[in-house]
């Protein structure tokens, strides 16, 4: 009976019905870009792939219908490709990387439980984005599926400002040349289920 | 003793060349920032490589870019001056000569030595150049028709 209920009723099929919550690690072929613009022209900045071996935690919240996502990537700065290597340089310098080497960021909850199907499925998460040490929470719009090898891909989009973590947009001759505040922020994690 | 100038001779002449220079200031500051700004908004493309951190980015030195239509100016004012015997012809030619002058011995050497030492490309220290070059015969053509 206790066995039943912890897992049976309260925790969804697809969950582990042993722990209660479902483990995911991020593999190496993920990548986060950054697109962003100037008043001369756009730009867009990869960090082509992720080189760490971190654990996303999807676990039911029993205090709401929402799902805690924890979990946390660290993304080094200094891994940035924009395709140009002034541009490169210019974000890694904006970005304060000799001072905030890495970027992180912490997954906190999902809006609710994905079915992890081959098809695409919208959901929203909070995400708490770290960036030249200011901490900032965001809402995200995910998309999630799993293919036929059990790989969850996870997909999350969100725009931010630069002034949102305290850093101003690079400005050139007195002015002209304007970077735009706004950076669309664009990440794609290809995770596998641990049992 | 060489025979000097009275004192109120060079008051004139200082005060010529500093009225020359603020009017040369004036115009090369309206043309030198409405071609800039006219040029980054109709040829872009130019313009990308200033995304470079070579570059001042934070804005705490605009006023001094915005300074260099004068500096350049008072400067020339003072250098046409000293040497304008030198220049003969209608305004037209003696500004156009000043600036070719002022473009060999001045700007040649600074943008060869920028170009061998610092990470920019060719077109943009041609189009230092031809600024500058333009700079000094526009500023040329005001002291030949201002102070000739």
């Amino acid at each position: 009976m206790l066995y039943l209920s912890i897992s049976g009723f309260v925790l969804p099929g697809h969950l582990n019905n042993e722990t209660g919550s479902k483990r995911w690690v991020v593999s190496q072929n993920s990548s986060l870009s950054v697109n962003g613009s100037t008043n001369v022209n756009k730009f867009s900045c990869v960090i082509p792939s992720y080189d760490q071996m971190d654990t996303l935690t999807l676990k039911e919240s029993k205090m709401d219908k929402g799902v805690i996502l924890s979990g946390n990537i660290g993304l080094a700065i200094s891994s940035f490709d924009c395709h140009n290597s002034a541009m490169t340089k210019q974000l890694q310098k904006t970005l304060e990387e000799k001072q905030f080497p890495v970027l992180h960021i912490r997954f906190l909850s999902l809006n609710k439980l994905p079915e992890l199907a081959s098809k695409p499925e919208s959901i929203t998460g909070l995400v708490e984005i770290e960036l030249a040490g200011v901490s900032k929470r965001f809402e995200v719009n995910y998309q999630i599926s799993q293919d036929n090898q059990n790989v969850v891909h996870l997909l999350g989009l969100r725009d931010i400002n630069f002034s949102d973590f305290n850093l101003t947009p690079p400005r050139k001759l007195g002015g002209m040349i304007k970077t735009k505040d706004q950076l669309s922020v664009n990440f794609r994690l290809n995770m596998k289920t641990m049992d | 003793m060489p025979p000097t100038m009275p004192i109120s001779s060079n008051l004139i002449k200082m005060k010529k060349i500093l009225l020359t220079g603020l009017i040369a200031g004036c115009i090369l500051f309206v043309l030198s920032y409405g071609g800039l700004y006219l040029a980054v908004r109709f040829f872009p493309s130019l313009f990308t490589e200033y995304n470079n951190p070579l570059f001042n980015s934070d804005g705490s030195r605009d006023v001094l870019f915005y300074m260099h239509a004068f500096i350049i100016s008072f400067a020339l004012s003072w250098f046409w001056d000293r040497f304008k015997g030198l220049f003969k012809g209608a305004f037209i030619i003696r500004g156009l000569e000043f600036g070719f002058v002022y473009s060999i011995i001045a700007l040649l050497p600074v943008m060869w030595i920028s170009f061998s030492s610092l990470d920019i490309t060719v077109v943009m220290v041609l189009s230092w150049f031809f600024y500058g070059l333009a700079q000094a015969i526009i500023a040329g053509v005001v002291f030949a028709k201002v102070n000739p």
